[in-house]
């Protein structure tokens, strides 16, 4: 059965979070704009975690749906990251080059330990 | 377009899914169950499921454009090490999944490129082998997957390691 996209956005520090659940494929696209949206808006939030510890399943179109939320992201001058990939998107992340231009953490606390350490220094 | 030889070996499956939006999942998970039983490292079934799932979408959203009462017709033979998909659409002769170029994230972030186009690139990437024919109106995806010793040696467990070399 399908398993819609959800999204869970919060901040911490000046790192906003946005945790996925389900699916991220072409239905997840509202989904998604809206979380990077309220992620980022009247926010100060340099980076951006992207959260996949609870997705099970990336298609092509959501490989698409984060190019463009990594544009728009670079666009404002903010970092995304990656965290809780699995080991097989995070090999589909190194085939499409995502991970050239997002770092890709192997859990949210340790992406997040890592923005903390990148705004301390 | 050349055409591909009906596959020889042993029918793991064969089915149909309704060319509905989201029906790539139901092929990947029976693909699956299918091979089940065969010498695929986890790994290696990962990236199968990843390409039936592209090639299924792309039979459904460009061969079939989406029209439910159309099928996609799946078939699953093992012949000798191979693990054998063939993915068949009523379309004809069409583009398969992507543009005709490579996709260039580089471009795409600089808006040069649409940001999808990552479907025939993935079936690439993640498949031993992948041949495309058409007969008439049906367009054949057949994706080949090396089991067991057949297969690249970084792929098996332990793979590509200095220890093991």
């Amino acid at each position: 059965m399908k398993k819609t996209c959800e999204a869970i956005v919060h901040t911490v520090a000046d790192a906003a979070v946005i945790e996925l659940t389900g699916e991220v494929d072409g239905a997840a696209a509202g989904v998604l704009t809206a979380a990077y949206e309220d992620a980022v808006t009247g926010g100060t939030a340099h980076t951006v975690v992207l959260d996949f510890a609870r997705v099970d399943y990336i298609n092509s179109t959501g490989i698409a749906l984060i190019v463009s939320v990594l544009a728009q992201a670079r666009s404002q001058r903010r970092k995304v990251v990656a965290s809780g990939l699995s080991e097989h998107y995070r090999e589909i992340f190194d085939i499409t080059r995502l991970s050239d231009f997002i770092e890709v953490f192997g859990d949210l606390d340790t992406a997040l330990a890592d923005a903390g350490s990148l705004r301390e220094g | 377009m050349t055409s591909v030889a009906h596959p020889a070996g042993r029918q793991l499956a064969s089915f149909a899914v309704a060319s509905e939006p989201g029906n790539e999942r139901i092929a990947l998970a029976r693909v699956a169950e299918a091979v089940a039983g065969s010498d695929l490292p986890p790994a290696r079934l990962e990236r199968l499921k990843t390409a039936v799932a592209e090639a299924t979408m792309n039979a459904i959203e460009h061969g079939n454009r989406s029209q439910p009462d159309i099928p996609v017709d799946v078939e699953v033979t093992q012949d000798g090490a191979d693990i054998i998909v063939a993915i068949t659409d009523l379309g004809g002769e069409h583009a398969p999944a992507g543009p005709a170029e490579n996709p260039d994230l580089e471009l795409k972030l600089a808006g040069e490129q649409r940001a999808r186009g990552w479907g025939l690139f993935l079936i690439r990437n993640m498949v031993d082998a992948m041949q495309i024919s058409t007969d008439g109106p049906r367009h054949t995806i057949q994706l080949t997957m090396r089991t067991g010793a057949g297969a690249p040696v970084a792929d098996l467990p332990g793979g590509g390691h200095e220890e093991d070399l």
